[in-house]
């Protein structure tokens, strides 16, 4: 008896010092453990991004690697609230966020979001200047174009003042979640700039008497555009070429008073519980294999200068060389600072 | 006994609930979302802006008319079921509980179908004639009337149905036998009996339809705002939790105030 607790013991004891052999052989390689292995919590628009996230990104480059991608879908604004909510929180529960540019500029203002730290993310080099954030990483981008139907709308629209004009009565189509883009649009139409959307508003006003149609999603206006009943929008170039490959007879317009910007990125939460895999999931996300495969998916244009998109592509997603000049960044101080006033506005007196 | 389920309700209502109310104390500003305070501003807020007030009139009408509607609709379909010998009677109950299977999205996402531009009812109104052009259903308050209404339906149903079927059979068939007619019989002798059915009925029906939040958002469109997506608006659109509380409260307290009056009203006059 007295044996067989000695030999227990014996046990336990090289048990234990296997287990110390062990923890001690991989605290030599902590460092390199989140380049082979670990969890990512991405939180992502549900839908085709979150798919093709998975099938361009999650799936070729992260899981060979062994590490195990969940996605936390949902809007950005549910998530942006559960990012402010989980603030005080020591550990949040996700690694990553998928937000628009004015939005990541938005959780940073507000202290959440953590500093890149670049060096962990070589594929950077690459990466757009203007996308290059201090908080957050642009993944797409896309800019805001005319869409017309050529049946319903026989003058071609060259500008964002022929698009958003009350002549077009119901056959002007704008979307609700679109709100910050349609003054935008609006403002600048209308002599306003990227700092001052007031200017817009009356002329939305007339587009609203008119009866233009207020649609609530990018889905309805696309099902409006199928119907022929809208016939002028304006939208992410993107989209329309997703909208013309379903079937929309519609065309594009780069507008004269310039293309805004639309950046859809990344941001790590300060308390994110895997930092590391967040920046490992960050540097394959601008690989171009990725970077092509979302283009020639989705429609967006890559971030990064080392992806080679097909000439046929890039005529369909890309702005032409007189284009490029037209993109406009938006001013993101501006919108974070005026967005809750602007929104009460359109809540109220423009849909109201 | 009654100590388990004192501390649930506490922990998962009335803890929650103080929570709330006490956001809806703090002040809000665009960077740091909620910044403590001890204001009534925001219920100042709501009741000095006539948007928020017209938003709270548009849903105790809607719910008001869903309510009255549904009452109206489900007595004689609850009379029907709990009168029937019918060997199909489960048949017939499973037939009204079976929406309740199918969540308020996707019935709405149903009701899409059925009122777009091309969708059924307005293809067969211009295939009857009756219009060359469709009409536009969706994103109207009668679409999200129907939608409520069709959400509301089988608890009113099955509510009164349950009450109906306590009220003996005889004594209808006393009152007939006396010479009252089928009018006075349901006016004098089966509505004074149903009435507990029917305010339990208006309260479950009224309460649901002032908290409507998928129907009033899918059918209703951008332009027809309701309190439910508002509050929601508030917290998850703006980040503004205070003013999104302070809403949640006047939602609640407008609910309890007219459901408890009309309560008491009802019972008055059964009462008489």
């Amino acid at each position: 008896m007295e044996d067989d607790r000695l030999d227990i013991r014996r046990r336990r004891l090289v048990k234990g010092a296997s287990a110390l052999a062990g923890l001690t052989a991989a605290g030599s390689w902590l460092p390199a453990r989140a380049q082979s292995g670990g969890r990512v919590v991405l939180g992502t628009w549900g839908g085709d991004y979150s798919k093709l996230l998975a099938k361009n990104v999650d799936t070729p480059l992260l899981a060979p690697k062994k590490y195990e991608v969940v996605h936390d879908i949902g809007g950005d604004a549910e998530r942006r609230a559960k990012m402010r909510a989980e603030a005080r929180l020591p550990r949040g529960t996700s690694d990553l966020q998928g937000l628009s540019a004015a939005q990541m500029y938005e959780m940073n203002e507000a202290g959440l979001c953590l500093p890149i730290d670049y060096a962990k993310i070589p594929n950077a080099q690459y990466l757009l200047a203007p996308l290059k954030y201090p908080y957050g990483l642009g993944h797409i981008y896309s800019g805001k174009v005319i869409l017309y139907n050529p049946k319903l709308i026989s003058t071609p629209p060259t500008s964002f003042a022929d698009a958003l004009d009350a002549r077009h009565g119901s056959k002007l189509g704008i979307i609700d979640i679109q709100y910050q883009f349609t003054m935008m649009a609006a403002a600048l139409a209308s002599g306003g700039s990227m700092t001052n959307y007031e200017p817009g508003k009356e002329r939305l006003m007339a587009c609203r008497k008119a009866g233009a149609k207020i649609l609530p999603t990018n889905e309805a206006m696309a099902q409006a555009l199928q119907n022929e009943e809208v016939g002028v929008c304006i939208m992410w170039k993107a989209r329309a070429v997703q909208w013309q490959k379903a079937g929309a007879k519609v065309e594009t317009v780069a507008p004269k008073e310039g293309i805004p910007l639309y950046v859809s990125g990344f941001v790590i939460p300060k308390n994110a519980p895997n930092k590391d895999a967040a920046h490992f999931w960050l540097n394959e996300m601008l690989e171009p294999s990725a970077q092509e495969a979302f283009a020639e998916d989705m429609g967006y244009n890559p971030s990064v200068t080392n992806a080679k998109i097909p000439a046929e592509t890039e005529r369909r997603i890309g702005f032409n060389a007189d284009e490029r000049k037209r993109l406009i960044d938006l001013d993101y101080g501006y919108l974070a600072k005026n967005d809750a006033a602007l929104k009460e506005w359109w809540d109220k007196s423009f849909k109201g | 006994m009654l100590a388990p389920a004192s501390i649930v309700v506490m922990i998962g209502i009335v803890i929650p609930i103080f929570i709330l109310f006490r956001y809806s104390l703090n002040q809000y500003t665009p960077a740091k979302m909620m910044v403590d305070a001890f204001t009534f501003e925001n219920y100042a807020k709501f009741f000095t802006d006539p948007f928020y007030r017209a938003v709270l009139l548009r849903t105790i009408r809607v719910a008001a008319v869903c309510t009255a509607i549904c009452v109206v609709l489900a007595f004689p379909m609850a009379y029907c079921l709990a009168r029937t010998r019918s060997r199909f009677k489960s048949l017939l109950l499973m037939m009204v509980i079976l929406p309740l299977f199918v969540g308020n999205a996707v019935r709405a996402a149903g009701w899409m179908v059925a009122f777009g531009n091309r969708g059924i009812v307005n293809s067969m109104a211009m295939g009857m004639g009756i219009t060359h052009e469709p009409v536009q259903i969706m994103y109207t308050e009668f679409a999200v009337v129907v939608g409520i209404i069709a959400v509301n339906l089988p608890f009113v149903v099955l509510t009164l149905q349950a009450v109906l079927e306590g009220i003996d059979r005889a004594i209808e068939e006393a009152a007939l036998g006396l010479g009252a007619g089928p009018w006075n019989t349901f006016r004098h002798v089966l509505l004074p009996l149903a009435v507990p059915g029917v305010i339990t009925g208006t309260i479950l029906s009224f309460i649901l339809a002032m908290n409507a939040y998928a129907t009033p958002v899918l059918l209703g469109g951008p332009t027809f705002q309701m309190m439910g997506p508002t509050v929601y608006n508030q917290f998850a659109g703006l980040s503004n939790w205070p003013f999104g509380a302070a809403l949640s409260f006047v939602l609640m307290t407008a609910t309890l105030v007219l459901t408890v009056v009309s309560n008491w009203v009802a019972h008055r006059g059964y009462r008489r």
